[in-house]
């Protein structure tokens, strides 16, 4: 027992979280994002390695049934934690950890778990019968719709096909339907994009927001749990300024974002005016970095005004990084107040924005706008 | 002269086994689970495996072209000393070729396929 | 080749050569965490490849719905076999495992062996990212290949000889690296591309959940990284007897200095890795043809003109 006990401590010391950000609970997720980095551990991008699930609020319908079938990927040792305030952070990541350790149990949990999913019979597929788009679906090859596709063939284990379709050249190219989001590293928390790629391109896409959020009826985590409220807007645009650079791959300048981010959450002004000093200088200077952004989603005054977007996006993803940072610094300066902002994207646009692109600058393009379901959209203008 | 090519790879074999062993001496449970490919939870509306669409194809054209190539570009490097100036031209002529046909495969914009 | 300047050892000693190589590569995984704390604010690090390890030694194994798992598991376990096979032919000081008279292509050979086992590794999850990660790869693999093979040619050319030992020992006077730095620039890209890794990682990056990595878990994602890092790590040894002079160096024996040369290229890679950006396919598909070819040809043009007039 010592060996394998001395083992599972090292394992410990690596663990790796899935974290969950129910629409809202945005300070819950920062703060998960802060206390698993001081005690080493790092984030995970999928449930495939992830050690822990880290629920921040409490999900509504659709996400939870998300979530659960999350935590059915995940491998064991498995440890569920639902986050439901800040405060309750530190307790919930130190019974994870303690969980963790507990090899009987994990033995046990992979025992009794479910071997294999559970594929419905004849579900449609994904749950979103909009999802079937006409022009997609005119394959010679009879499929029969999502509802019954009884050809043994066309479904080995209950999952149909790729079909085929015509790619922006008349060729014929088999798509495949990509969801991006809820569950996704450095996406805006809700928000759900259902992409058909041909290759790594976007050739349709659809948005909307999980549990319907956002909707006039607020039926979701607001009911449901003690919403942490607008967030500071310094603290959203950090936020986002570490989601583009770590998309990017710029790890040092991401982190630095972080810890600007924190910095700011918590009050430390002048480690915040350090970081986001550094910051700036680091996104300056790096001409691979704006190489690397240049040209993603670049809107003119035309295309701005065809999209109903405001000012501020005006540019490709590295103009619209650098203001930014810009107004990180002047909001952390404190120097002046900063105007308001002219209003944020709605995220119903979005897919108009990325249809066409590939999935590496659709990604870059959507963490660099400020999307509206960000909890920033309280607290635009607050001074 | 192969010995110790093979040698090595007994040895990196072996690290492979020991590791999946070890693996199995340590894991919770050795037998592997079966999961849906991680789609942020959703269901996948079908498998992945599928016809790709490659957009740089063209460009693994013109790399096959270039590559063939490599096979005269190795034995020519030892022998470049022995032959003297007249094997560097004749080698670089024909690079210069080829390297032409790059450019044109580039203006015809076979490397721009975002 | 009629003498060699190299002693081949028995193939026993490749015991050896794998625990340097696992060693240099834990330095390497070591190195990159430690910085990541840093950068992070949190400090330590240094011991975190021995936690990552025990942890997916713990971790079960998983398997997606109708996956390919035969070639899945054969992309992620001939990442790790491959390294080693780089590195057979590399002379540590006088001593090597296996004297091949064409180890720059044999190095060459292995390296192209990567295309398919991180497309395999990708393809056979039977999973959106992973496939497009797979593919993404391949991407890359056109822009860095070429110029690559040309780099290495330039050693070859100076040295009249494409055994590893003999272009370490025509590093007599003046090392490679001094007369041939687009060579040896082209090579270190060459490097951080087959290994998967800093700039060229888009095919395992964030955007697409880890990509090749995201379906995997346990011993599987292990052997994986571990191939990864000791690609890198074999990719830097083989840049000391190509362009570092090999075992050159006052006062310490040569093997000494191979591993010396070795670990600091490697430290350089590793810092390196988290300044710059990914770059992304589709954009580096054009610097690879347009500007890295081209110069290392023009680099292979000149070293061929100045070995032809030297004699």
């Amino acid at each position: 027992m010592g060996l394998s006990g001395a083992l599972a401590r090292l394992a410990v010391r690596a663990t790796r979280v899935l974290v969950v950000e129910v629409p809202g609970h945005w300070a819950t997720r920062m703060e998960v994002e802060h206390q698993l980095l001081r005690r080493g551990w790092r984030p995970a991008w999928t449930p495939a390695d992830a050690d822990v699930l880290a629920v921040c609020g409490a999900p509504g319908p659709e996400l939870s049934e998300l979530v659960d079938r999350l935590w059915e990927q995940m491998p064991g040792p498995r440890v569920r934690a639902d986050i439901t305030s800040p405060g309750t952070v530190g307790s919930a990541l130190d019974a994870a950890a303690a969980l963790l350790l507990d090899t009987p149990h994990h033995r046990t949990d992979a025992q009794e778990r479910a071997q294999e999913p559970e594929i419905p019979e004849d579900a449609d597929h994904g749950g979103h019968g909009g999802m079937d788009h006409g022009e997609m679906d005119h394959g010679e090859m009879d499929h029969g719709g999502h509802g019954g596709h009884g050809g043994m063939d066309m479904a080995p284990e209950g999952i149909p096909l790729a079909e085929g379709g015509e790619d922006r050249d008349g060729l014929e190219m088999d798509v495949l339907h990509l969801p991006l989001g809820p569950v996704l590293p450095f996406w805006p928390a809700g928000l759900v994009l259902r992409c058909s790629l041909q290759g790594d391109v976007v050739v349709n896409a659809e948005a909307s927001m999980v549990d319907g959020r956002n909707d006039d009826e607020d039926d979701g985590a607001g009911a449901a749990g003690p919403s942490a409220g607008p967030a500071p807007a310094a603290v959203v645009r950090c936020d986002q300024v570490m989601a583009l650079l770590a998309l990017a791959g710029v790890e040092d300048a991401a982190a630095c974002a972080r810890r600007a981010r924190d910095a700011l959450l918590c009050g430390d002004e002048d480690a915040a005016r350090d970081a986001v000093e550094r910051l700036d200088r680091t996104v300056r200077r790096s001409w691979l970095l704006r190489s690397s952004l240049r040209g993603v989603l670049l809107l003119d005054r035309a295309g701005l005004e065809r999209h109903g977007l405001p000012g501020h996006c005006r540019g490709d993803a590295h103009d619209r990084l650098l203001s930014r940072v810009e107004r990180i610094r002047a909001e952390a300066g404190g120097t002046e107040p900063t105007p308001a902002e002219d209003g944020g994207v709605p995220w119903a646009v979005v897919p108009d924005l990325v249809t066409g692109l590939e999935l590496g600058s659709v990604r870059l393009a959507v963490a660099s706008l400020d999307l509206d379901p960000h909890p920033a959209v309280q607290a635009v203008g607050h001074g | 002269m192969y010995s110790g090519i093979v040698a090595m790879a007994l040895v990196a074999l072996s690290v492979v086994v020991l590791l999946y062993a070890l693996h199995r001496a340590a894991v919770i449970t050795a037998e592997p689970l079966t999961v849906l490919p991680a789609q942020s939870g959703w269901m996948p509306q079908e498998h992945a495996l599928s016809r790709f669409h490659a957009r740089w194809y063209l460009a693994s054209i013109v790399f096959l072209a270039f590559d063939v190539e490599m096979l005269f570009m190795y034995p020519w490097a030892v022998v470049v000393i022995e032959k003297g100036i007249s094997a560097v031209v004749e080698m670089f002529l024909f690079l210069g070729a080829l390297l032409v046909a790059v450019a044109w495969a580039w203006r015809e914009g076979a490397f721009r396929w975002a | 080749m009629a003498e060699s300047v190299v002693t081949t050892v028995p193939g026993g000693w490749a015991v050896l050569a794998g625990i340097l190589l696992c060693g240099l590569a834990f330095f390497a995984v070591a190195l990159d965490a430690a910085l990541s704390a840093r950068a992070q604010g949190t400090g330590g690090g240094w011991g975190a490849p021995l936690g990552r390890a025990a942890r997916l030694l713990r971790q079960r194994r998983r398997s997606t719905v109708a996956a390919d798992t035969l070639l899945w598991r054969i992309g992620g376990a001939g990442m790790l076999v491959g390294a080693f096979l780089m590195i057979a032919v590399i002379p540590l000081g006088e001593w090597t495992l296996a004297d091949l008279d064409v180890g720059v292509v044999w190095f060459n050979t292995v390296d192209v062996m990567v295309w398919a086992l991180v497309w395999l590794a990708g393809w056979g999850a039977n999973s959106a990212h992973g496939l497009v990660g797979g593919y993404r790869f391949l991407a890359h693999g056109l822009a860095y290949e070429l110029p690559l093979m040309f780099a290495l040619v330039a050693p070859a050319i100076a040295a009249g000889s494409l055994a590893v030992g003999d272009v370490a020992a025509a590093q007599d006077g003046v090392w490679f690296v001094v007369w041939m730095p687009v060579a040896f620039l082209v090579f270190l890209i060459g490097v951080t591309g087959f290994s998967v890794w800093g700039p060229f990682a888009p095919a395992l990056a964030a955007d697409i959940g880890g990509g090749v990595l995201a379906e995997l878990s346990g011993v599987d994602r292990l052997v994986l990284q571990a191939g990864r890092y000791l690609f890198l790590t074999a990719g830097a040894a083989f840049s000391v007897p190509l362009f570092l002079g090999g075992g050159a160096g006052p006062v310490l024996p040569g093997w000494a200095w191979v591993l010396v040369k070795t670990v600091a290229v490697l430290a350089v890679l590793v810092w390196l890795r988290r300044k710059l950006p990914l770059l992304r396919p589709d954009r580096f598909m054009e610097i690879g043809w347009m500007v890295l070819l081209p110069a290392a040809v023009l680099q292979d043009l000149v070293v061929s003109l100045v070995v032809v007039w030297k004699g």
